[in-house]
């Protein structure tokens, strides 16, 4: 079984288009596509897509994200993921000190 | 076990298709095909027409259910729904209000 009855897990084989909402934590390892509102994390594996507005308070994405990201605390975007769409983790008005770092590998003929 | 699991709190409005097993703990609403096993735990409540392979419900079920292989009916479980599916098993306790179609052939 999962870790907790609050976690949920859509597996590699599993399609969903609609929305999706919840307050515990999710793994997606296949696909969804429309809109997704989680409480709390959320995190996209390699095998996942996802086409879909996500709101979620901290979002993990290892695999495929197409579509505006609305996270209100966290969002960690891994070398293995490609993400197209509007990313708002920082709210308009918030002053903001530190580095954006984004692992890309250039190819080496530049 | 199943690799897909629908958690307690999450709420699905539309449809889930696959090829692998799903377990529902939360709510699902819209329509449910599956080429596998479909288990609604006690905590799962489904407002959908499922079709998959195998069905075990614990949990409510609004919706026609339509399984290629089999259909089991839990003690605690609550169906309303037409059911159609060669085998079927209502356990002593489930609650439920349909028509039950085996599909038999007639001689």
């Amino acid at each position: 079984m999962a870790q907790s009855e609050q976690t949920g897990i859509i597996g590699k084989g599993i399609t969903i288009r609609g929305n999706l909402t919840g307050g515990g934590d999710l793994v997606i390892e296949g696909r969804v596509e429309g809109q997704i509102s989680l409480k709390n994390h959320l995190t996209i594996e390699r095998s996942g897509h996802v086409e879909a507005e996500i709101r979620a308070e901290e979002l993990t994405i290892n695999g495929e994200a197409s579509g505006n990201i609305d996270a209100t605390s966290m969002v960690s975007i891994s070398s293995s993921a490609k993400v197209a769409g509007d990313i708002k983790a920082i709210e308009d008005g918030a002053v903001f000190n530190g580095t954006i770092e984004m692992d890309v590998k250039l190819p080496d003929n530049i | 076990m199943a690799n897909t699991v629908i958690g307690s709190s999450i709420v699905i409005d539309g449809e889930i298709s696959g090829d692998e097993d799903l377990v529902i703990q939360g709510t699902v609403k819209g329509k449910i095909s599956l080429k596998e096993s479909l288990f609604v735990d006690s905590s799962g409540v489904v407002e959908a027409d499922i079709e998959t392979q195998n069905v075990e419900v614990s949990g409510k079920v609004t919706g026609n259910i339509n399984a290629s292989d089999k259909v089991e009916l839990k003690s605690d479980c609550r169906v309303i729904g037409d059911i159609k599916a060669p085998r079927i098993l209502i356990a002593d306790g489930a609650s439920f209000k349909g028509n039950v179609d085996m599909d038999v052939k007639e001689r």
